[in-house]
This record gives structure tokens, sequence and C-alpha cells, in this order.
């Protein structure tokens, strides 16, 4: 049975992720003050400002993958209806996650440039009144709620198949009735956000990032370390669970999708990160181009994740 | 933003320390790690312990397969489907020795993962238990055929939705056999009505000589079921 969903879920689901994790590094700024002690503007701006699109970029791709939808877009409102359904959460977390991430990027460009912000006060006198600042907390607090609601739905979206698939509905532990997607995605997620706000834009703005973000090599390897035990139980508990779990860990780790797993998921995702990381705490040297190239592998290695666990959903054996 | 605005900043007082942005941190996990445990019990499927009650039964007798697959052409014709498709399928089994066959097609459940995942409530069922494909609703999203463990569920290209056996119910409701019974050469397929005790498959069903395929799935089928050697 060919996979049903294809590359273009797998975007889908990779947008998602990587959209909620740059909002919550956005919002993580704003709420240890970060914000306001360094100028990281890069990377709070970048944030802010591009989940809300890439989000709904991916939503808008994902019509595509639709049959009857795509032609008749209309029944698509028909989506927002069935709540026994996860992707009916789905759309309408995703939904509200973009359009406050939208509010939060425009506010957010408001607060960086106070010019800008006086003259947008001076055409639109309603909101001369408003305290920008705790606006902004406010849309970043309930923000952040359904930006781990979007991660955690694209984990969440699989995971409810149930038996029908049982590599997606693997558990932490094989004894442990808690699903992995959801965690692992949200781990992902996280990740792809930090490459994408931190390594990459940080480090193209920014001429002494690691000085203003000490901690940041101490961050980066434990999130990597995490997203590798997380990924390690799921392929260990789909092991351990036979079937076409099994099949589907076995065709990932040492199958067909192998080379794509280990050269183009574990080694630009996992392997390279961790390692660079580790040298610039015991070195402390750091190189800039060597994080950019970083940053662009850790995205790639969390396309390439969501699309093998898509096409690696083997159905179970009647 | 320039410096003068960076002095006058009053300290905020709302502002999150290392340790309760761990904190923060780490109830999310909990959460994220619970929460989608939790609320996947109620989500997908309604937990049904009573019995299936559908007004019609189709007992497939793979004692009596001959794998002769005419089920699946009268099927592919009846429905006008592409060459190659049909929403009924006959699997080759092994025991020891011994090969058998063993049809399959939507069960029609009682608790059916389809319509429980389908966003736009096209996938329902009907009052006579047979689970129905709104053609009007469906988007094409294909979340059903992921759902469905009994992999029932078949994708129309040129209409661009999910399509499934219908039991042929506008000939059952006039008291016709749908097409992969009557097409059935050596009577491996029995249909009957479940409200008539003196009906074949009432009394396979009774006799606990038929049962539901895969009950671990929990999806409680309640018109097809079973007689397997």
């Amino acid at each position: 049975m060919h996979p049903v969903w294809d590359w273009l879920v797998a975007i889908y689901l990779f947008l998602g992720g990587l959209g909620a994790g740059a909002f919550l590094v956005a919002a993580t700024l704003e709420f240890t003050g970060k914000r306001y002690e360094v100028d990281l503007s890069p990377i709070r701006l970048v944030g802010a400002t591009l989940p809300g699109p890439l989000v709904a970029l991916g939503a808008v791709l994902l019509i595509f993958d639709l049959g009857a939808g795509l032609r008749e877009p209309w029944r698509i409102f028909y989506m927002f209806t069935h709540f026994t359904s996860v992707m009916t959460w789905g759309i309408w977390i995703l939904s509200l996650f973009v359009l406050l991430s939208l509010v939060y990027g425009f506010l957010e460009v408001m607060d960086t440039y106070p010019m800008a912000w006086e003259r947008m006060k001076k055409r639109l006198t309603f909101l001369q009144r408003l305290p920008l600042r705790r606006v902004k907390r406010i849309v970043a607090a309930v923000g952040s709620v359904f930006a781990v609601g979007t991660a955690v739905y694209t984990g969440v979206l699989l995971s409810a198949v149930g038996p029908a698939i049982p590599f997606w509905s693997t558990s932490v532990l094989p004894f442990l009735p808690i699903p992995m997607m959801p965690l692992l995605f949200l781990v992902s997620a996280i990740s792809t956000g930090i490459g994408l706000t931190v390594d990459l834009s940080g480090n193209l703005a920014l001429q002494d990032m690691q000085k203003r973000l000490r901690r940041l090599p101490l961050i980066h390897l434990a999130l990597i370390g995490l997203e590798a035990v997380l990924l390690g139980l799921l392929l260990f508990t789909a092991f351990a669970d036979g079937g076409a779990a099994a099949q589907a860990a076995h065709d990932i780790v040492f199958g067909p999708r192998s080379l794509v797993f280990w050269i183009l998921m574990v080694l630009p995702g996992l392997a390279l990160p961790f390692v660079y990381h580790a040298c610039t705490v015991a070195l402390r040297r750091h190189s800039r181009i060597l994080e950019l190239v970083l940053g662009i592998g850790i995205l790639v290695a969390g396309l390439v994740l969501r699309y093998l666990v898509l096409v690696s959903g083997i159905p179970v054996t009647l | 933003m320039d410096t003068k605005e960076k002095e006058c900043l009053p300290v905020e007082k709302t502002e999150l320390s290392r340790r309760g942005f761990l904190r923060l941190a780490v109830a999310s996990g909990v959460i994220a790690s619970v929460g989608p445990a939790l609320l996947q019990g109620c989500s997908s499927q309604r937990d049904t312990t009573e019995a299936p009650s559908a007004r019609y039964a189709l007992v497939i007798d793979t004692t009596k397969c001959t794998g002769c697959r005419a089920c699946i052409v009268a099927c592919n014709l009846r429905n006008k489907l592409p060459e190659g498709q049909s929403y009924t399928d006959v699997l080759d089994e092994t025991t020891g020795q011994a090969t058998w066959f063993k049809p399959v097609q939507c069960q029609h459940c009682a608790n059916p993962p389809c319509a429980a995942v389908c966003p736009t409530h096209a996938t329902y069922t009907h009052e006579s238990g047979v689970v129905l494909v709104n053609e009007k609703l469906c988007v094409g999203c294909k979340y059903c055929m992921t759902a469905c463990p009994y992999h029932a569920r078949i994708f129309d290209e040129t209409r661009g939705i999910a399509e499934k056996c219908w039991l042929c119910l506008d000939w059952v409701l006039k008291g016709d056999l749908p097409a992969c019974v009557e097409a059935c050469i050596p009577g491996a397929r029995i249909f009957g009505l479940t409200d008539d005790p003196d009906s074949e498959v009432s009394k396979l069903i009774a006799s606990g000589r038929a049962k539901p395929l895969h009950p671990e799935f929990n999806t409680h089928p309640a018109v097809l079921s079973y007689i397997i050697a």
C-alpha cells in the first residue's frame, strides 16, 4: 500500500513545527527580559514575524493535497465542524496560531521601530491608548500556548490513527501508553525553530551573537540530546512492538530509507550539531560560517524526519 | 531601540527567571506527553461494549472461499471503478502448509475509526448500520484512509474523494443481495437480516462460528463477520 500522505503533508507538518518553534523562541526572549537587555533584534524579529506566514503557507500547500476540497474549496469550512477529529482540532489551533502570530509580528515590528509606531498611531487614533508592551506580553503568552498546541498537534494527528498504522502510534516505552510522536515533534519543532531564528538569522545578522547568548551551546546540546533520546526510544519501542511498527523501524534504520535517515537526518540534525557545540564549549571558539551551515542542516533534518515518519507509516498486517 | 530608551526602562517585575522558565518548560513537556494520550482516549472512538446492532449481516466463510476473486470483479463492475480497483480485496493466507483466502472489505463497524477522524462529517453511519460516505462533504484529506485498520478505503482520483464498500445499499434495501454476495460461486458469502432468528447469518452468529475480524482493533464490526477454520 503506497503511503497515503507524501511530501506535501511532510512540508506542512515541518512548517507547522518550524513556525511554532520560532514563535516560542521570540516569546522566550519576550518573557525572560532578554529582549530589552541585549539587542537581539534579528532573532526576535524573525521569531515574531515569520511563523504566521510560514504556517499559513503550509496550510495553503496542504489544500493542494486535498481532492474534492481543492476543486470545491468551500468544503474546507466543513473541516472546522467535527470535534472528534484531531484534524478539526488542528485546523482550529493552526488558524488561531496564525492569527496570533501575525498580530504578534506586527506588534514586535512596531515595538522595534518606534517611529513607525508613532506614524501608525497618528493614522489609526484608536491605537494611541494601547499599552504596547502589555498587549505584546498577552499575545506572546496566548500565542505560546497555541504554538505548543500546533507542534504537539502535528504528532497527535499521526498517533491518533491508532492500530491502523502501528508505527505512528508507538509509545514512549513499550509498557507506557504515552504516544511518542507528539513529544518528538514538539522537540523537533523547537529545534528547527532555534535553527531558523538563532543559528541562521542570528548568525547572518549579528557579528558577536556568541558573546550575547553565552548559554546557547548548552541549550543546543541539551535539546539535541533530548531529541536523540526520543528518536532512539521511538525506534527501540517500535522494534520491541514487532509487526508493522518493527518493519517501519527496520526500513528507516537498515532498509531502503536508511541512507536518507542517516545522511540527511541524523548527521545534519543530531550528530554534527552535537559535535560542533561540544567543541564550542570545550575550545571556547566558534565559527559563524559553520553555525550558518548547521542551521540549514537542522532545518533539512526536521523536514526529512517528518517525511520519513510519514512514508514509513506501514499499515497493520491483517 | 536607542540607548536612552534602554536606560529609562523600569525593571519588569513580571519577567521570568531562569528557574521559572525551566519549570514552565518541564510543565509544557509533561502536558505535551500526557495530554495527547488522555485526549486521544476522548477523541478517536467512543468506547462501546454493547453488541453491534446492524440490520444486515454478511458472513464470510473462509473455509469455502477458493480465491477466485469473482467478488472483486463484480464490485468493480457494479461501481464502475477503474481497472485494478475494488472496494473488496482477497488476501492470501498461509497456515502451516495450507493456503487459504480471506476476503476483506469495509466491516461497517459500530465504532468506526474512519467516521471519528473525518473532519467534515462526510463519513457517517446509516440507520441500517451501514457506514456511508457523503460525497458532497468529503474533501479528500485521506485521514480516513490512514485510520481504517482493515485498509478498506480507496481514493477516487477523478472525483477526489475517499470511497469504500457501501454494501450496495440501494439493492439491499429492496431485498436484493450486494454484488459481491451474488457473484460468489462457492457460496463463501452469506448475507441476511439480523432481526430474523431463522436466517442463516443469525444462526451462524448466535452459534459463535462467525466472529468479528481483529476484535483487538476495538472497532466492533457490525455487519461483517468471519468463519475461520
